[in-house]
């Protein structure tokens, strides 16, 4: 580690951001307090002010996200906990999961084409609803741009898990297995992690959800998205 | 506290050993599927067998879990180096990010519902 001060004085910024904006959130329960929103817009403010860079960032951000694999695999346990409405709801699951990934991907490709962004652009938009390991290998083998799916993945997990909750009450979804599964089918683990503020029902549906769609969107995206670009 | 603190711990290392059974299962076997997910359904089948009961990992998973969006503010920042695209076309990006978003979520969210429905009349 080259430069101590600075990783601990972006960890610790990192940190209090999240724990300020948490009870933010908790104690005001806004859809617009999202936690990751404003404390990531906190954080680019703060690089943008100071003339720090992204590259002296990634030291602390590597190990902030280390533990993010551990934490993935702990959703197993809440998944654990409502194995009986998986098994129950196996049906409704599946197909919810299966088109919500359909509808989104076409959604994307076709108002993209409509904007008229580059093929590119477009193929990077494919799998942006996937956590962003899986959405970054897809996007190699349609012929996106791995760092542009990156960005997309993180702006829409961030886009649904804001507006996503406020959009389901719209519509009159009040199941928890339905609420779990529409965030984490849209926004993967930032949709995960709004459902477990919830209740713990939707967020082990966000886990299914995830995982779900990965698998499914993996095998589909190759054959799929090329039909809306031509 | 200091209980807590090392359950916490060496049930983070539990965990993390799944997950990095799942990497390399992943890596291995050639699967469509991140490590972090592979590791998930691990877990999950050990559960279920009964090899792993709840309480070796209930008390990193509740901390882990309740955390669970910090760990999405480090990677969010990365956002700040798509800067010259979003000056160039981030509007149309931001119209296609909330259409496609609201779509899927809307779709997902009503037919898992009227589904459910259906099953309980």
């Amino acid at each position: 580690m080259s430069n101590l001060p600075l990783f601990i004085l972006f960890v610790a910024l990192t940190i209090g951001a999240y724990l300020a904006t948490r009870w933010l959130f908790l104690t005001y329960r806004h859809p617009l307090l999202n936690p990751v929103f404003l404390s990531t817009v906190a954080l680019i403010a703060f690089l943008q002010a100071t003339g720090l860079t992204l590259e002296e960032y990634r030291p602390a951000k590597d190990v902030m996200t280390y533990l993010l694999g551990p934490a993935t695999v702990a959703l197993a346990l809440p998944l654990y906990h409502n194995r009986r409405v998986l098994k129950s709801h196996a049906l409704p699951v599946l197909s919810g999961v299966v088109a919500g990934s359909l509808t989104t991907m076409a959604a994307a490709l076709v108002a993209g084409r409509g904007l008229g962004l580059d093929e590119r652009v477009l193929l990077s938009l494919g799998p942006k609803s996937v956590t962003v390991p899986i959405a970054v290998e897809i996007s190699r083998l349609t012929g996106g741009e791995a760092s542009l799916t990156a960005a997309f993945v993180v702006a829409t997990g961030m886009i649904g898990s804001i507006m996503g909750p406020s959009l389901l009450s719209l519509c009159r979804v009040k199941s928890p297995v339905a609420r779990g599964l529409a965030l984490g089918t849209v926004s993967h683990g930032q949709g995960t992690a709004v459902a477990l503020l919830e209740n713990e029902t939707a967020g082990a549906m966000g886990g299914v959800a995830m995982a779900i769609a990965a698998v499914f969107t993996a095998l589909v995206a190759p054959y799929y998205l090329p039909l809306f670009l031509h | 506290m200091a209980r807590t603190l090392l359950n916490i711990i060496w049930q983070t290392a539990l965990l993390w050993l799944v997950f990095r059974l799942g990497v390399y299962l992943v890596g291995v076997l050639h699967l469509a599927l991140p490590g972090n997910v592979a590791g998930m359904l691990i877990m999950f089948a050990l559960l279920t067998s009964g090899l792993v009961t709840p309480r070796y990992i209930e008390t990193a998973s509740g901390f882990l879990l309740k955390h669970f969006a910090f760990f999405f503010i480090p990677i969010s920042v990365g956002l700040m180096s798509f800067g010259s695209l979003v000056r160039q076309s981030g509007l149309e990006l931001l119209v296609i990010l909330l259409v496609s978003a609201a779509l899927g979520v809307a779709v997902t969210g009503m037919s898992v519902q009227l589904l459910q429905k259906r099953r309980e009349p």
